[in-house]
């Protein structure tokens, strides 16, 4: 009987994540607004930069790498931005609390939504990075991957957890930065130095210590995400 | 002697110094209905907003199923409808992909079939695949009401149910509390007048500056005696 309850429960949570991830996507797909929004800042991000740091007098993996994450941060923060933002329309985000839906899945759900929209700027901000900064597509490229994947959680999370309490406010799309990078500044920091030792073609298991940063930030607020939605979304 | 579907006792609501709810004490049994009737800013809506879980009453005890509202999960919010001035739909959806939407998050079987006869139902069949933007304020008022109900809750909270309703609309909904409390459903609504819904008996209440100042049934509303002011059409 437990286990028939439990597995009802489960059922329905994957129901809910499924059909809020997919109404996500769907809005995304039919405006289109927050892929291209992402790629257009993540590539004005990288034209400045390259223009500004004069990448032919510094070591250009590290400036790539560093150029890199700038454009990813930025770029984050207006797609959990976005994430929340359809939900502020006719007060949907009423009738998502008011429904049987977990609180806790809501938040799983945007953070997907969130982490897709990301990681598909960041492929496009990656190649970019590699033609501007005359990199080349190889072995230290793919290195990038799990990297970039790891900060695309812990800001996705990080983000969409503080979009639900910035939005709520008259000036929310300023205090988003405000609030959200200082508190992405260790897992930034991992992130800038492993990916400059992945592009200079150190092999994964010496980034072990910026990993682990990254992959401790990543859990604390995807669990903090999940516990703390329901406080920081509600209206009580 | 069944259970009460919704008890308040003694419910207040302040927001910072301004009282909005006092003293309120209200009970409805299964299959019961009751509109709350009262001007702009009588505390109407923050009543419903508490009922249905979304706000926390300031003082005293709202009970819906015999669960604090304050603590209503999964398996209570289940059960409870919501219309509010909002909507809750999604502009850039259609019609038929809100009401799937809903469908799914309240686990209704079949919620492709279940949008498409919801839609049949408030007189929206024809425009199933519009994008909700593109409606009038009475369209997307219908259906609303359909996502308000397509999960056939036993508690019915409706917000000023025919407002912006043409005389088609308002029977369209007039059709479906009618429905609802047939089925045994409870229906609590406010209106700053009370409504005539041929068939269905309902208790009025008249809330003024956050107290019930005055209940009737709606017989004595229409034979003229109490509340005789706020009979509607």
């Amino acid at each position: 009987m437990a286990g028939d309850s439990a597995r009802c429960w489960a059922d329905r949570t994957l129901s809910g994540f499924a059909a809020v991830l997919r109404k996500d996507l769907r809005l995304e797909l039919r405006s289109g607004e927050s892929t291209l929004a992402l790629l257009a800042l993540s590539m004005l991000v990288l034209v400045v930069l390259v223009f500004a740091l004069d990448a032919a007098h510094v070591r250009s993996v590290e400036v790539a790498a560093g150029a890199l994450w700038v454009a990813m941060v930025f770029a984050g923060m207006l797609g959990a931005n976005r994430a929340l933002l359809a939900e502020r329309d006719n007060g949907a985000i009423r009738g998502l609390l008011l429904s049987p839906l977990d609180p806790g899945t809501l938040y799983a759900a945007k953070l997907a939504a969130a982490l897709i929209f990301m990681l598909i700027a960041e492929v496009g901000a990656v190649i970019l990075m590699v033609i501007f900064f005359n990199l080349d597509f190889d072995a230290s490229t793919a290195r990038l991957a799990p990297i970039l994947v790891l900060g695309a959680i812990g800001f996705s999370a990080l983000a969409t957890l503080l979009s639900a309490i910035t939005g709520r406010t008259r000036s929310g799309d300023m205090l988003l930065p405000i609030l959200a990078v200082p508190i992405f500044v260790p897992a930034l920091i991992a992130g800038v130095k492993a990916s400059a030792a992945a592009l200079g073609g150190a092999p994964l298991a010496s980034m072990g210590d910026w990993l682990r940063i990254m992959i401790a930030f990543d859990v604390l607020f995807v669990v903090a995400g999940y516990l703390l939605f329901e406080q920081v979304v509600g209206e009580n | 002697m069944s259970a009460p579907v919704v008890e308040t006792h003694r419910l207040a609501k302040t927001y910072g110094l301004a009282p909005v709810l006092r003293e309120v004490e209200l009970r409805l049994l299964a299959g019961a209905g009751a509109f709350i009737v009262g001007g702009n800013g009588a505390g109407k809506s923050t009543l419903l907003r508490i009922l249905a879980g979304l706000e926390a009453p300031s003082d005293g005890r709202a009970l819906v199923f015999g669960q604090d509202t304050r603590r209503l999960g999964a398996r209570y919010r289940r059960r409870i409808g919501v219309m509010a001035h909002q909507s809750f739909l999604y502009p850039n959806l259609t019609a038929r992909e809100n009401l799937e939407f809903y469908a799914e998050l309240y686990s209704v079987a079949d919620p492709r079939a279940s949008a498409i006869q919801w839609l049949d139902r408030v007189g929206l069949a024809g425009v199933a695949d519009t994008r909700v933007r593109a409606f009038s304020r009475g369209m997307e008022q219908r259906l609303s009401a359909a996502r308000a109900m397509l999960a056939e809750p036993g508690l019915l909270l409706l917000d000023e149910p025919f407002a912006s309703l043409d005389h088609d609309g308002a029977e369209i909904i007039e059709a479906l509390i009618r429905g609802a409390v047939e089925r045994g459903a409870s229906v609590i609504a406010t209106a700053h007048a009370v409504p005539e819904i041929a068939g269905v008996e309902f208790a009025a209440y008249e809330i003024s500056r956050g107290r019930i100042a005055q209940q009737a049934h709606q017989e004595e509303v229409r034979r003229g005696g109490r509340l005789r002011t706020l009979l509607g059409r």
